[in-house]
């Protein structure tokens, strides 16, 4: 392997072999990294995880890195696409199986992502979401291919039912030799830890981040002569919609000013829509469906009060928009949402219908008799809690630390998965990395590195995006030849 | 004229003809090796041997016969549908590019594709089999709205050269397209 | 800029004189249709000229001289230089050949003649003295290039996609080669000049060889009006007889359009009007339409006459006719014995015994009632075979369409037993579905089209529960009969289906299209493909304009003529989906059709 990056950095142009050969001297901090964000999340797929891989992203190309994201096939959006700042997303043929995660055989996406590793000369593999079947055969396949791998996890398990035991046992085994991981809480660190059984001194905490210019206040917005509840997120089970039904009439029977406002689409969407038929709350209840990042805000400035009910969360973004745009924000006290904000923005309740309903009061009293702070003051401290800029400075903290690290050579690998992961999983899998390495091998023999074409850089040290911005290449929309 | 010599994704060698008519009609032709006997001879060979063994265990002359017409029937199809032997793309300032691809057996197929239905011509990335490659394409445009693209022809499909001979390629296209547009 | 001369082929080695043509407004470039020799008197030309415009509707003009020196002529340059005074053009081209060499030499005039310049080596260059701007030092280089094509093919080929009636005003101009191909379309009149007439022009173009053929396909022409003026009072008779109130009222009505036979008859009445029709077809679509319509006619009759001289020698009905019964009769005996094996324990299944009993004995009873409908038809049917094998001369479709009728018929029983079944099952399943989310507290809520969760009472739930069961145990029963009467419904739908295909086929095959492509291929053009003449250095490029036939699919998809089986059709999955619910299928064209 080691013999392979040697090749690469010949191959490669004078100053990155500048930087090549600077790996041992003092100036390590200065280094670009050639980074690959993998996940089966992105756009156009919404969320949490896509966001963040955008945004962390877009920082990281504004610092000189060179970035590339490989994501799989959505519908017609297949190949090769730039978005922002020469930002190029591969969007790989790879069949999805559930929940817009890929199926995984361990072998079959090696071929593609050998190919994307090697073209891009990439240096470090930031794999993102432990749902995300994908980054889990990227990270795998990275260090076969002896690339430096960081894994970033958006999500807490259980460790009570099968199906937590079973995707427990896979997180140990893909992260045991991963060199750093990336936690976006401290409960979702603790998780992470006792999950995959990791040393906690490679596990980082760098929390999500939201755009504080994009979330103002703006209490013009907002209907006198009535409360308002903003509630946004996917109607999903794990959001706990189930809970916002029984809330809903409760609290509209108390009081008759109070109204709801709902953005979001999912399987739950049907719950609500029978609360609102059921206790005839047509006027009141208002379910906007599926919004767009854009419109999130317009949205967000017409309530007093933003409305969490998770019954699972890492770290809740949901809640810093809410009070980023000065809302007063009640949601249930539940993963790593206790971390999130200061204790005096935030009314915290067990996530049960009657606690939920008890904050609320508290919060919709507090707003009669007129004692919450002011919009733009919340705004104020929330401010400059999350920057993007922040989280990408401290995750290029990661990568410098992980590039000084050494990828661990097949024969090191394998004692260390079967010390880790147990005596019948840890030799499964031994016995799949070895394979994963005789494949690489067999790939390497009929399409050898030399005869692939090395990418023309977009963004980067040598990016040509800024310099030909204009270039006709880059602005057509990139279509796809499939044989 | 002059001949160069490039390699194509999987490392084969193949050959770049360029021919320059006119300072605004160009020519070039990316050629593939011919078909090597030593392939043919071992196809076919392991055709006729796996026949010998059916007729050797089962005693039916048909098998043997039907061997031959299949490798001859097989060699036939493979030459005139699946070879090709080279690709031109001839392109002729202020009227056209014409894509052609000949196969081995010399049939051939051709398409002109007229100067005011060509955007641009471009190279772009795309994943092909298991392998992500660079080729050269045209716009075309699309006549109810001027600025967008209807459709993408694709050059050099089944040679497939890499990026530096399709670089060349692009340069001197560019060269013409820009003086006659 | 890049001048593009089309210049025909026939005119390479024509004697200097003036060409004619037109120039294509907005592409800069000219299309060279004849050459008039010297010599002339201007006036005439411009009067032939004028009189041509008039005739085929293309702007032509004089473009420039021509000039391949014989020995002996000489000092022609300024001779030539003077006649773009004579014929004021904006542009003058004098293009000349030297004897020897294979390239022309090109020189452009402007209007005003001011200056001409040539490059010493023989490039053919125009320096543009622009007034405005002094001693013109921009040179703007002008470069041509010479198209050379064909004008006998280019005037006869089609270039596809075709074109739909007017142009579009609106919308772009058609592009540079349709113009140029129009251009030399329209232009016929002007190839009508003989060589050998004793007119005071003469010129160089492409003339038509075969004189005699075309006389007679003009007598042709004028023969079939009397034909066509024939068949349209027999279809006016026939139309009349078809419209008598009878025909519209509902039994008969409905079946007419069941069976296939009509459904054929009906389509030729309509493929007979468009033939028939005294006006000649307008525009290249309409004419191919017609062609291809005529073409599968005579091709049907003749395979249709082929087959009744088949049926009649040695007797076939007879022999047809006899081993139709005793077939009839075992397709029942064979029905009866499978229904005897359901009522029993069919595969070892064990089934609710009085369920089977019934369903058994009801089908049982309905063979029975068929067998004895056959043994009474059975005299008859040597007599409806040999008429039926009389309409085999209006076309083996004819022939194709009784028989799937007659098909339908026989095995009408299969099909009664597939209906019922098929109800049953159908019943059954819509009961269990409804049943099944009574069972979860859910209720279909018909206004909203979704399913709603409800609040049933005890009693509900207590007897919906029980009914769900007793459903859930009689559904094997019903599901194994409707199993197997559907596999015999499909076979005879299979059956039927090729039978249709094969109409419609015979139907919609562009039989002439196809001979066409074959014979003519410059005939339908998808394009036009260049090559590069040999050329001499020096000399400006010269290139061969070849026409690029219509590849054969897509002949076949540009001109089928349209019949039902071009609609789209039930996906296979769609298909299934309607046999596992228990939809009824049929094989009647414009619903789904099994087979394709």
């Amino acid at each position: 392997m080691g013999q392979r990056r040697k090749v690469a950095a010949v191959n490669t142009h004078p100053s990155q072999r500048d930087i090549g050969a600077s790996t041992d001297a003092p100036r390590v901090h200065n280094r670009k990294h050639n980074i690959c964000m993998v996940s089966d999340f992105f756009y156009p797929n919404m969320g949490g995880v896509e966001s963040h891989i955008y945004q962390l992203s877009q920082c990281l190309i504004e610092k000189g890195h060179k970035v590339v994201v490989v994501t799989h096939a959505y519908d017609k959006r297949k190949g090769v696409r730039y978005l922002t700042n020469g930002l190029k997303v591969y969007y790989l043929p790879l069949q999805v199986m559930y929940n817009q995660s890929t199926a995984t055989t361990c072998f079959h996406s090696l071929p593609l992502l050998r190919c994307v590793f090697v073209r891009e000369h990439i240096t470090v593999v930031h794999a993102h979401s432990s749902f995300s079947a994908m980054a889990h055969d990227a990270l795998f396949h990275a260090k076969t291919m002896g690339l430096n791998t960081v894994f970033t996890d958006h999500s807490l398990f259980g460790f009570a039912d099968v199906s937590s035991v079973l995707t427990n046992k896979l997180l140990t085994v893909s992260l045991c030799d991963t060199n750093h991981i990336v936690c976006v809480s401290y409960t979702s660190k603790e998780n992470t830890v006792l999950r995959a059984a990791l040393n906690p001194e490679i596990v980082s905490v760098i929390p999500n981040a939201v755009d504080p210019t994009d979330f103002t206040p703006d209490p013009s917005q907002r209907q006198d002569g009535r409360i308002t509840i903003v509630v946004i997120s996917r109607l999903v089970y794990r959001k706990g919609i189930d809970l916002l039904g029984g809330i809903i009439p409760e609290l509209c029977l108390k009081h008759p000013d109070l109204h709801f406002l709902i953005g979001g689409e999912g399987p739950k969407r049907i719950v609500l829509e029978e609360v609102r038929e059921k206790y005839q709350l047509h006027d009141r209840v208002r379910l906007l469906g599926a919004l767009e990042h854009k419109d999130v805000r317009g949205v967000l400035v017409q309530g007093h009060i933003f409305l969490n009910t998770s019954l699972t969360e890492a770290f809740c973004m949901a809640i810093v928009e809410g009070a980023s745009c000065g809302l007063q924000v009640v949601s249930t006290r539940v993963g790593g949402i206790p971390e999130v904000l200061p204790e005096d923005l935030i009314t915290l309740c067990e996530p049960s219908v009657r606690s939920l309903c008890a904050g609320l009061e508290t919060v919709i009293a507090q707003h009669r008799s007129g004692s919450v702070p002011s919009p733009s003051s919340i705004h104020a401290r929330v401010r400059n809690l999350y920057t993007w800029r922040n989280v990408a400075e401290r995750t290029e903290k990661v990568y410098d630390r992980v590039a000084r690290e050494e990828v661990l050579p097949l024969d090191r690998r394998l004692r260390r998965l079967r010390a880790h992961c147990g005596p019948v999983a840890g030799s499964i899998f031994a016995f799949i990395a070895v394979l994963d390495f005789l494949f690489l091998v067999l790939l390497q023999w009929l399409v050898p590195d030399q005869v692939m074409d090395i990418a023309v850089d977009a963004t980067g040290p040598l990016g040509l995006w800024r310099r030909e911005a204009t270039s006709k290449r880059e602005g057509y929309s990139k279509q796809q030849e499939t044989q | 004229m002059e001949d160069e010599a490039f390699t194509d994704i999987s490392g084969k060698p193949i050959t770049l003809d360029c021919q320059n008519h006119s300072s605004f009609c160009r020519e070039f032709t990316v050629s593939s090796p011919k078909v090597s006997i030593g392939k043919v001879m071992v196809y076919t060979c392991a055709v006729w041997l796996f026949a010998y063994a059916v007729f050797f265990f089962t005693q039916i002359t048909a098998v043997l016969s039907g061997a031959i017409l299949i490798t001859l029937v097989g060699m036939m199809f493979h030459i005139h549908f699946v070879k090709v032997d080279h690709e031109s793309l001839l392109v002729i300032g202020s009227l056209g590019i014409q894509v052609s691809s000949s196969y081995a057996s010399g049939r051939e197929i051709t398409t002109f594709i007229e100067m005011s239905k060509i955007k641009d011509i471009i190279i772009n990335e795309a994943i092909y089999m298991h392998q992500i490659i660079y080729y050269l394409c045209v716009l075309l445009k699309d006549p109810s709205e001027p600025n967008a693209v209807s459709s993408v022809v694709p050059l050099f499909q089944s040679s497939k050269p890499r990026l530096n001979c399709l670089v060349k390629v692009y340069k001197s296209c560019q060269e013409i397209l820009s003086k006659s547009q | 800029m890049v001048l593009k001369v089309f210049f025909p082929q026939c005119c390479n080695r024509a004697d200097s004189g003036l060409l004619v043509g037109r120039w294509i407004t907005g592409h800069d470039s000219a299309v060279v249709l004849a050459v008039i020799h010297y010599p002339f008197i201007p006036g005439q030309v411009k009067r032939y000229i004028q009189q041509m415009q008039a005739q085929s509707g293309v702007e032509l003009s004089v473009l420039g001289s021509w000039s391949l020196p014989k020995e002996g002529q000489e000092g022609m340059e300024s001779f030539l230089r003077d006649l773009s005074t004579i014929f004021p053009q904006e542009r003058w081209l004098q293009i000349s050949r030297e004897i020897g060499k294979t390239g022309f030499i090109c020189e452009i005039m402007s209007q005003n003649g001011k200056k001409v310049q040539q490059e010493a080596k023989n490039k053919s260059v125009e320096e543009e003295k622009d007034t405005g701007l002094g001693d013109g030092e921009k040179e703007d280089e002008e470069k041509v290039i010479f198209v050379h094509y064909e004008q006998r093919k280019v005037m006869l080929s089609q270039l596809h996609p075709t074109e739909t009636g007017d142009h579009d005003p609106k919308s772009e101009p058609p592009s540079e080669l349709r113009q140029m191909f129009q251009t030399v379309a329209q232009s016929k009149p002007l190839f009508f000049l003989d060589k050998y007439d004793d007119g005071p022009l003469k010129s160089t173009h492409w003339q038509s060889e075969g004189r005699e053929a075309s006389i007679i396909v003009e007598l042709l022409k004028q023969a079939t009006v009397p034909l066509c003026l024939l068949v349209t009072w027999l279809l006016s008779i026939w139309t009349w007889i078809c419209n008598i109130k009878i025909f519209s009222f509902w039994p008969l009505h409905f079946l007419s359009s069941k069976l296939s036979t009509c459904v054929q008859l009906s389509y030729r009445t309509e493929h007979m009007r468009i033939l028939s029709s005294p006006k000649p077809a307008v525009g290249h679509t309409q004419f191919m339409r017609k062609a291809n319509i005529l073409v599968s006619f005579l091709v049907d009759v003749a395979l249709g006459i082929l087959l009744m001289s088949w049926l009649y020698r040695d007797n076939h009905v007879s022999v047809l006719a006899n081993t139709l019964v005793p077939v009839a009769d075992h397709v029942a005996k064979e029905l009866e014995e499978l229904l005897q094996w359901l009522m029993g324990a069919p595969a070892g299944l064990k089934m609710n015994r009085a369920l089977d009993q019934v369903l058994g004995r009801f089908f049982l009873y309905h063979i029975h009632l068929w067998i004895s409908y056959i043994h009474l038809m059975s005299p008859f049917i040597e007599g409806i075979l040999w008429y039926g094998g009389l309409s085999a001369c209006l076309g083996l479709t004819f022939a194709l369409s009784l028989l799937s009728d007659m098909v339908a018929l026989l095995t009408f029983h299969i099909y009664c037993f597939y209906v019922y079944g098929a109800r049953l099952y159908c019943l059954k399943i819509y009961g269990l579905s409804s049943l099944w989310r009574l069972f979860r507290g859910k209720k279909w809520n018909v206004l909203r089209q979704r399913v709603d969760s409800c609040s049933y009472d005890l009693d509900q739930l207590f007897i919906g529960t029980l009914l769900f069961t007793i459903l859930l145990f009689l559904l094997p029963t019903t599901a194994l009969y409707y199993l197997v009467f559907t596999l015999l419904r499909l076979v005879v739908v299979l059956f039927q289906g090729i039978l249709h295909l094969s109409v419609d086929f015979i139907n919609s095959f562009p039989l002439f299209a196809l001979g066409l492509r074959i014979c003519r291929p410059y005939r339908l053009a998808e394009g036009v493909k260049f090559s590069v003449l040999c050329e001499e250095p020096g000399t400006a490029l010269h290139l061969l304009m070849e026409i690029n036939p219509l590849k054969g699919s897509t002949v076949v998809q540009t001109y089928r003529t349209p019949t039902y089986s071009c609609y789209p059709r039930d996906s296979w999955a769609a298909l299934i989906k309607k046999l596992f619910v228990g939809e009824l299928i049929y094989p009647w064209r414009h619903k789904t059709t099994k087979t394709d």
